[in-house]
């Protein structure tokens, strides 16, 4: 067995043997005419409990889903910004967030930037190994809730609903927008920007700070190898690269897509928020509902 | 039939009476709190290019406020001074760009953003309609003055030019920019990109997405609380603001923007007092309002009136 089978398993193991013990909140606030929304509260490992917002369509089951991981920022959007509240009418809507960030922020409270880094150096005490259990669990959580058609579900987010969908073999679609680890070191040299890829230009900063734990951070990064990660994925799967010649763009995210088991596509990004969200709600649609669907958009995109 | 916006849309918004005297006893209150600001020099975060700091200041309800602060290791006692202010959701980030192009550039977090939410943190969602019905206790009036007195933070650095002070920001960033060239006369230029806390009743009927969305939610579950929420964002309106701005500024919208209505951006631009002001309205661009194209323009523009030292 490789290592870093060995590491995940060992994660998927940890997070066997901790129940989630769920509890589900009514939340009227959200609540409307064609969904309801719920917090919910659930056990990952540590123990820690997580935070995620649940939005479930009126009428009858079971319905498609969308799964939105952690991302990496403070906040947990109840549903992202811009996007139509209508999708909550023809989709289960389950968004996480991830020890560290807003609502889940207690014991730990996540500083931004400083979370990307926070014991990188250390492989299995490296925050993000449990923040990746944090989003498998959420995936645990959503596919077992009886109002979601599993074969109808997208798990959407950052590098880490991409090894959610390794580790979580019920997956049936992913949508992965990755900025973490890709090439990570390599990449990080060439970001001062924390506006653009912050989770970069903080491991910039970390490496020149400390440079003697350059093997240690590689060491710990090997383990969220992409590429390794996608050889066990058969979902099908959209790629979302940055624009050409931006600092994630296509052609780093090759080496991941032809290792994907599934069938995959990579859409680069049009530097332009409307036509990359747009192509997004179209392939949603087209997946998890069908081709002859019109997808919901908000109203300056209809 | 797709959706078109027109340009000569016109908000509902009426300007408050005592606006004017509203604003002038919230920002009386601060002449009682001393800005006392504080600057520590974080190595981590600093290049052989961009030394970064971290700063706080005392600001209304002697809440302290965080930043981040980063300025050109080569430089004269006499630099140009950008405020960047940060979205609804974004986490202020650390404006190294800024300082490599010869500004020294403060990155505000006002209360209830990360760094910044000891004292008051009323959550995400949620900041938006905190004590909406309450003009004198609503989360933005404190938000709003957070920004302002970033001013005066600037101000009290000896290597900083007072004369060469612009803010910038997209977004809520975009809508703090407004108020903070409306209030503080010692802005002297002012980028803005599809500007949030614009139009705001407008934008409830113009989106049907977060984070306007939250005020939808509200009224829904409290549709009598209608004529106050109305009440107290007329004072926090950017376009109520507009007729105070005169230094050159430049605003930048999508037209298929998502989040912040475009029609709300033609109108504040219209209100706009500045003989200087340049409107971009991009086609084929939702909230980023062609952010990654128009930053070029920024730049120029920031450059023609303040001037970098580099």
């Amino acid at each position: 067995m490789d290592r870093i089978r060995q590491y995940w398993d060992a994660v998927t193991d940890d997070l066997n043997n901790c129940p989630a013990n769920p509890e589900i909140e009514l939340i009227p606030l959200r609540t409307t005419g064609y969904a309801t929304a719920f917090g919910v509260y659930i056990t990952s490992i540590g123990p820690y409990r997580l935070f995620g917002y649940l939005s479930i369509p009126k009428g009858t089951g079971p319905f498609p889903a969308i799964y939105y991981t952690a991302t990496y920022t403070s906040v947990l959007d109840f549903l992202p910004q811009g996007t139509s509240n209508f999708t909550r009418s023809r989709f289960v809507t389950f968004s996480l967030a991830g020890r560290g960030q807003r609502n889940a922020d207690k014991p730990y409270a996540a500083m931004f930037p400083g979370h990307f880094t926070n014991k990188i150096s250390e492989p299995y005490e490296y925050v993000f190994r449990s923040v990746t259990a944090d989003c498998l669990r959420g995936a645990q959580f959503l596919l077992d809730c009886p109002e979601v058609s599993n074969e109808n579900t997208v798990v959407v987010g950052n590098d880490l609903a991409l090894i959610v969908a390794s580790l979580e073999t019920r997956i049936k679609y992913l949508m992965t927008a990755p900025k973490l680890f890709v090439d990570s070191i390599q990449l990080a040299g060439k970001v001062i920007d924390y506006a653009g890829y912050p989770a970069l230009a903080e491991l910039n900063d970390y490496l020149r700070m400390y440079p003697d734990d350059s093997d240690k951070v590689a060491e710990t990064l090997s383990y969220f190898d992409l590429a390794y990660h996608a050889t066990n994925i058969s979902a099908k799967t959209l790629i979302l690269a940055g624009s050409k010649g931006s600092v994630v763009d296509a052609s780093a995210l090759f080496p991941v897509q032809s290792s994907l088991a599934g069938a995959s596509q990579i859409f680069e990004s049009q530097d332009s928020s409307y036509k990359d969200g747009l192509y997004c709600e179209q392939w949603i649609t087209e997946n998890l509902v069908s081709p002859d669907t019109d997808p919901i958009v908000p109203v300056h995109w209809s | 039939m797709s959706y078109t916006v027109d340009p000569q849309y016109k908000c509902q918004i009426q300007k408050p009476k005592d606006f004017d005297a509203f604003w002038k006893g919230v920002t009386d209150q601060l002449t009682d709190i001393p800005l006392d600001p504080e600057i520590y020099a974080d190595p981590l975060r600093s290049s052989p290019t961009v030394e970064v700091f971290r700063v706080f200041y005392n600001s209304l309800d002697s809440v302290k406020i965080s930043g981040w602060y980063a300025i050109p290791r080569t430089r004269s006692s006499a630099m140009p001074g950008v405020l960047l202010f940060p979205g609804y959701l974004s986490d202020p980030p650390i404006p190294k760009t800024w300082a490599e192009k010869g500004y020294a550039c403060l990155s505000v977090a006002p209360r209830g953003k990360i760094g910044s939410k000891q004292q008051f943190d009323p959550g995400y969602p949620g900041l938006l309609t905190h004590n909406i019905v309450d003009p004198n206790t609503y989360t933005y009036r404190g938000f709003y003055v957070d920004a302002w007195r970033a001013v005066d933070f600037l101000m009290s650095r000896s290597e900083i030019d007072d004369n060469r002070i612009g803010v910038t920001g997209i977004s809520q960033g975009g809508g703090l920019s407004i108020t903070t060239a409306a209030m503080r006369p010692e802005v002297s230029v002012a980028s803005v990109g599809a500007p949030y806390l614009v139009g705001f009743m407008d934008s409830l009927l113009l989106t049907d997405t977060y984070p306007y969305e939250e005020i939808n939610d509200y009224l829904r579950l409290y549709p009598e609380r209608k004529e106050q929420v109305e009440s107290t964002l007329a004072y926090f309106d950017g376009i109520n603001f507009a007729d105070k701005i005169t230094c050159p500024i430049m605003v930048h919208l999508g037209l298929q923007d998502n989040v912040c209505p475009p029609e709300t951006g033609f109108h504040l631009f219209r209100e706009l007092k500045s003989q200087q002001k340049e409107l971009f309205a991009y086609d084929g661009h939702g909230h980023d309002a062609n952010r990654k194209e128009h930053q070029k323009k920024i730049e120029a523009f920031f450059e023609k009136y303040i001037g970098s030292e580099i």
